[in-house]
């Protein structure tokens, strides 16, 4: 600890330098923590995923509709125990910037299936019984001032849904969440009637996708065989899986995000690292006479070794601390992201956690260690009549 | 002045390897410096009188022969006992100071107390007593780029006295200074010399230098002359 001063002596010296490193170190760890939280959420939103749940949609592709008439024809299959059908609206309300998912379903069903959306029974009731009603997620009511009664207008940039003027919708519902039960529940979405969707575009459309409610989660396979060989010979065959894997597949749509994330990072690091060692090696080459002299004071080689490595690891600390500090705050900021955020939802919301908080300080202090190995070791093994010699 | 010697340097040879030429630098060199005696060193470019200062400090090694500083035979200890025993035993003089820039005068002063078992205010205490020595305490919070060469040289004169070492060397302590300067630093090394009765080795060209010596020794091409 007595050489401590010595050593902060150094890096205050050196000012600027320590502090583009300490950035570049804390740009690194702040990746490390953002990358890691965000495959963190990716796994964590298909792990969320109700195992009760499967989905049947287009064999081809989300793009296109099943017919309305599947719907009876899901729920006589041996094992389901609940049908809804599901229409992404891509709705805008007033500015794109306004992002939140909204969805056409068949409410009374979709509700039952979705115990995690949480109305009051009158709320409830109000929503069901109006066409044009809808109920909105707690998050996105608090974002615009909406409460119950409140009337507002959004319009599709889906083209089969766009007819030339928005959709009205009166808000009967806000719902909310059990974090405790139903951890990571998105509470921006909207939901409304399927109906008023139908009718409003001249009957022509169909079901996005449907969500179907098993009896036996461990009959899921044999389940999704039987819905998907029901249409078999049809015009519009059916993919059916579960919800997690439906998810999987969904983020999947845009590549190996969890890999990408992980070659992203670990350049980053590698190049940090590289960076990282550049300046220490410079700080070294600049000292030779500094470290002769101690030498000739009467530092050992391990004392001068010790010297140069602690500046390196403070290095690694520093960066390392503001890495989460500025890791954190960006975390907690993700699920509000319009299009992104809901993927960050329920891990980010609560911030930085602990065991990934702990990895990347000591990832930091290894990268320092690292970075400062090698001109420590030129430091130990430097000799005193040479580098005196050629200064 | 007492006769023990306090260096005793017994038929020493350094030979240097450059790629495949061997450079014989000491060529079976011996000198008693006694304990309390002020000695210059001198001799032209190449003679071999930084590479004895060297030997006598700790800080190279011979190729045969034996350095013995105040009772102990350096030539036989280990890299890390080396560096206790100059920490303990010598206080080294540069030409250029070799002041650490990042530290106060105080803080450099107090440099080599970093690796002596005293408590902070006992390293602030004695590091502050070896600036008075040489007349700059009240430039203990100077940064080395804020004092004049002088200036700088006695505080590394302070910082070589501090530990009270039992041999001071000093390498060319005038040879980047100007006469003025010079002439203090010598006046200092004189007094300490005579006051602490410190056994001082340096390293001179310069006449006036040697001159403040009690004994000069001249070397060239590795041996002593008269």
């Amino acid at each position: 600890m007595r050489f401590f001063p010595y050593i902060l002596k150094h890096l205050r010296h050196n000012g600027f330098r320590t502090a583009l490193t300490v950035l570049a170190m804390a740009l690194c760890i702040f990746l490390f923590c953002v990358l890691e939280t965000a495959i963190d959420a990716i796994n964590a939103s298909t792990e969320s995923a109700s195992d009760k749940r499967l989905i049947t949609r287009h064999a081809v592709s989300l793009v296109f509709n099943l017919p309305i008439y599947y719907g009876p024809r899901l729920a006589s299959v041996p094992g389901v125990r609940r049908v809804a059908g599901a229409n992404w609206f891509g709705g805008i309300y007033q500015d794109r910037k306004n992002f939140f998912p909204n969805f056409a379903i068949d409410a009374e069903p979709y509700l039952a299936i979705y115990p995690e959306y949480i109305l009051p029974p009158d709320q409830k009731e109000a929503f069901l019984r109006d066409p044009r009603g809808c109920i909105v997620g707690r998050e996105t009511a608090d974002r615009f001032g909406w409460k119950v009664g409140d009337v507002f207008q959004m319009e599709s940039t889906i083209p089969p849904y766009r007819v030339g003027r928005p959709f009205e919708f009166v808000i009967r519902g806000i719902y909310d969440s059990d974090a405790a039960r139903y951890p990571g529940t998105n509470l921006q979405q909207v939901f409304f009637h399927f109906r008023y969707l139908y009718e409003s575009t001249g009957r022509r459309i169909g079901k996005g996708s449907f969500v179907l409610e098993i009896d036996d989660p461990g009959q899921a396979g044999a389940v999704s065989r039987a819905v998907d060989g029901l249409f078999e010979n049809s015009s519009s065959q059916t993919r059916t899986e579960t919800e997690a894997a439906f998810r999987a597949s969904f983020i999947a749509l845009i590549g190996n995000i969890s890999l990408l994330l992980r070659v992203i990072g670990l350049a980053t690091t590698f190049t940090i690292l590289l960076v990282t060692a550049n300046t220490m090696s410079m700080a070294v080459r600049e000292r030779r006479k500094e470290i002769a002299t101690l030498k000739t004071l009467g530092f050992t080689s391990g004392h001068v070794m010790g010297l140069v490595l602690g500046e390196a690891v403070i290095l690694g600390v520093l960066g390392g601390g503001l890495g989460l500090l500025f890791g954190d705050r960006f975390i907690h900021v993700l699920p509000k992201i319009p299009m992104v955020g809901d993927i960050f939802r329920g891990v980010a919301d609560r911030g930085l956690s602990p065991e990934l908080g702990a990895t990347a300080f000591g990832l930091a202090v290894a990268l320092g260690t690292a970075a400062g190995f090698l001109p420590a070791l030129l430091a130990y093994r430097e000799r005193i009549t040479t580098a005196l010699r050629q200064l | 002045m007492a006769a023990t010697a306090e260096v005793e340097v017994r038929d020493v040879r350094k030979i240097y390897r450059r790629d495949a030429e061997e450079i014989l630098v000491l060529d079976g060199l011996t000198l008693d410096v006694p304990k309390g005696e002020f000695v210059a060193l001198m001799g032209p470019s190449g003679s071999g009188k930084t590479t004895l200062l060297n030997l006598i400090a700790g800080i190279d090694r011979p190729t045969a022969g034996a350095v013995i500083v105040g009772g102990t035979d350096v030539t036989t200890l280990g890299e890390g006992e080396l560096a206790r025993w100059r920490s303990r035993h010598v206080g080294f003089i540069f030409q250029f100071y070799n002041l650490i820039p990042v530290l106060t005068a105080l803080e450099n002063v107090e440099l080599p107390l970093l690796l002596q078992p005293f408590s902070r205010s006992e390293r602030r205490d004695r590091a502050l007593t070896a600036l008075e020595i040489v007349g700059l305490s009240d430039r203990s919070k100077h940064y080395p780029r804020q004092l004049s060469g002088g200036q700088e040289q006695r505080v590394a004169i302070a910082r070589a006295i501090v530990t009270d070492p039992t041999v001071l060397v000093a390498d060319e302590p005038t040879g980047d200074l100007d006469s003025k300067s010079a002439e203090e630093v010598l006046h200092l090394m004189e007094s300490l010399n005579r006051e602490f009765e410190k056994t001082i080795v340096m390293v001179t060209h310069d006449p006036r230098a040697a001159a403040v010596a009690h004994t000069r020794y001249h070397l060239e091409k590795g041996r002593l002359v008269d």
